[in-house]
């Protein structure tokens, strides 16, 4: 469906991106995270076959975009990170121009072009030239007209930025949405890691051209940090006997003394209960077990070499 | 090589003139020169022969090659000025217009649109590297010629209509101004574009590609204003050559062009 192997592209020497490795299926969210120069936009251009590889070959949706470029292109639809839109043209001007390079033209582009316009609340603003649109207008528009033909890939790079909360979660629940119901495979560049968190398949950490990991964001985590944390509800910090009888629990894989009780890692969820019951059977009061499922935002800064704000095991 | 895709570069080049004529700084010069070279100043000469200010301007017909003179020359006085500026020597000046015309558009066309960072958008569209090329190209030519053409209708118009009183005939077009109009005009049109094409590879913004084919472009056009002033006055063969010559160049610039013109370079320099 989609898949690359050591895609590379340097420019005037210098490397923007150094033998990555990508596979997806269909309907699903491959996410691109890294720093900024970290190679997504180059990622994005390459697959599209906008950019040619200096080494390397991708295929995406059975076709190389290297060769099959314009064939591959007629299926895919883009966001740029600028939007990209003529101002001195409306909405509907600049979709209609688009529209009609695919190959949709009259009655057909007309009412897509509103539909879509319409589904983006740019439909009040459809006729008047975009000079002086918001940022998040145009990335509205921009949106508009990357959905237009129902694309079965989607290349969405930085969709979110500038937009307002709402229209964030719109975008959000509209690329789960397309993936589900659609069946459409999504390839996101982002920032924004709860976003990523919510959608992401698949996350590629990119830094500097390279690959850092490539995954299911749960197999990263279960890679980084072995079981299952959950935090105990102690009602205080637990002293080194409470630590004791925890740790002497089958399944359990670690213990350390947290602000309001303890966080422990288990194999899996079936050894909570038995925890519990040995605290309970030791006198120790537990107000509430919770598991703590790593984040893609933990695996992420983990990735980093940097702390996380909540790492699953409080050290990242 | 595949076929061309019309309906996709019909698209282009529509929403590329479209979004021209919402643009003073492309309208303005478009309107005001055609309007100067071709209505303004043959309105000017015509009625100045009117008045009866006769100049002698047999000393300067003496300077000029017999068989051009001739016809100029067996004229009455009184008429001499008025078909030699209207129907010679304003016709090599004309080409500013074309010229003029198609390096603006192409400007806004090659190097406007990565200052508008929309080409990378355009890029990621079903389109061919060369129907791009093929249609940024027409973009800029056709209306240039169109342009150029509507603007010798309203030339020739005035010229004759203003001269009436004195000369009593139509005396514009001369076949001078048709090898102008038809051979020249449209050659002149397509150097422009193929100049331009040149400079917005390396030019950021539409206003510095100006800038720099200013450097290749106004040469042209003190070429053409010395030919008007009968420096270098040419005859008919003459002007069919130079067409033929001007055609060659444009054709060697545009073809250079369409080879740079390709996807992954376009990227490249985003
Ligand atoms: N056309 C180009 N010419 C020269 N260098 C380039 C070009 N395109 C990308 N690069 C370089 O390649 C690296 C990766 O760029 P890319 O745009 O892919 O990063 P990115 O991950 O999208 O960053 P951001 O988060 O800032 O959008 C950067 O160092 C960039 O400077
Ligand atoms: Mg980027």
């Amino acid at each position: 469906m989609l898949e690359a192997v050591d895609l590379s592209r340097a420019f005037d020497g210098r490397v923007a991106l150094d033998g990555l490795g990508l596979e997806a299926d269909a309907g699903e969210v491959v996410v691109l995270l890294g720093p900024n120069g970290a190679g997504k936009t180059t990622t994005v251009r390459l697959l599209n076959g906008v950019l040619l590889p200096d080494r390397g070959c991708s295929r995406v949706l059975g076709l190389d975009p290297a060769t099959s470029g314009d064939q591959l292109r007629r299926r895919t639809g883009v966001l740029t990170e600028s939007a990209g839109l003529d101002d001195r043209l409306s909405a509907r001007q600049n979709l209609a121009a688009a529209a009609a390079i695919r190959g949709i033209r009259g009655n057909e582009a007309e009412r897509r072009i509103t539909g879509s316009l319409e589904r983006f609340g740019m439909g009040h603003r459809a006729d008047v030239a975009l000079q002086g649109a918001s940022t998040g207008e145009r990335k509205r528009v921009a949106l508009a007209g990357a959905l237009l033909h129902e694309p079965e890939v989607l290349f969405l790079d930085e969709p979110t930025s500038g937009l307002d909360p709402t229209a964030t979660r719109d975008v959000i629940d509209l690329i789960a949405d397309l993936t589900r119901t659609r069946g459409s495979t999504v390839v996101l560049c982002t920032h924004l890691l709860p976003e990523a968190g919510r959608l992401a398949s698949r996350m590629a950490v990119l830094d500097r051209g390279r690959l850092r990991a490539y995954g299911r964001p749960d197999e990263l985590a279960a890679a980084l940090w072995p079981g299952l944390a959950v935090d105990l509800d102690l009602g205080g910090p637990a002293t080194p006997p409470v630590l004791g009888v925890v740790h002497g629990c089958r399944g359990v894989l670690g213990v350390e003394a947290a602000a309001s009780g303890a966080r422990v890692r288990v194999e899996d969820r079936e050894a909570v209960p038995a925890v519990v019951a040995a605290l309970v059977a030791a006198d120790v009061a537990v107000y509430g077990a919770t598991p703590r499922p790593a984040t893609l935002e933990d695996v992420y800064f983990a990735l980093q070499g940097e702390p996380s704000p909540a790492a699953p095991d409080g050290t990242g | 090589m595949s076929r061309v895709d019309p309906a996709a570069v019909r698209a282009v080049v529509r929403k590329d003139l479209l979004a021209a004529t919402r643009s003073k700084a492309v309208v303005l010069p478009m309107l005001m020169v055609p309007v100067l070279l071709l209505v303004v100043l043959p309105a000017v000469v015509a009625l100045g022969a009117g008045r009866g200010t006769t100049a002698d301007i047999s000393s300067f017909l003496d300077q000029l090659p017999g068989e051009l003179a001739a016809p100029v020359a067996r004229l009455p006085q009184r008429e001499q000025l008025v078909v030699l500026v209207n129907g010679y020597l304003l016709a090599p000046l004309f080409l500013i217009v074309p010229l003029m015309v198609s390096s603006v558009l192409a400007a806004d066309a090659f190097a406007g649109e990565k200052e508008r960072r929309t080409l990378e958008t355009l890029l990621h569209l079903p389109i061919t590297g060369r129907d791009l090329f093929l249609a940024k190209l027409l973009g800029a030519f056709l209306p240039a010629v169109a342009v150029s053409w509507a603007g010798f209708v309203c030339f020739a118009v005035v010229a004759n209509a203003v001269a009436w009183p004195v000369l009593h005939r139509l005396y514009v077009p001369t076949w001078l101004w048709l090898v102008v109009i038809v051979w020249v005009g449209p050659a002149v049109a397509a150097l422009g574009l193929g100049v331009m094409v040149r400079v917005s590879a390396r030019a950021k913004t539409a206003q510095e590609a100006n800038q720099i084919g200013g450097v290749v472009v106004l040469p042209l056009i003190v070429l053409a204003v010395g030919q008007s002033t009968g420096l270098l006055l040419v005859e008919v063969p003459v002007a069919i050559a130079i067409g033929g010559l001007v055609w060659a160049v444009a054709g060697a610039l545009c073809w250079r062009g369409a080879r740079r013109f390709t996807r992954d370079q376009l990227a490249t320099r985003l």
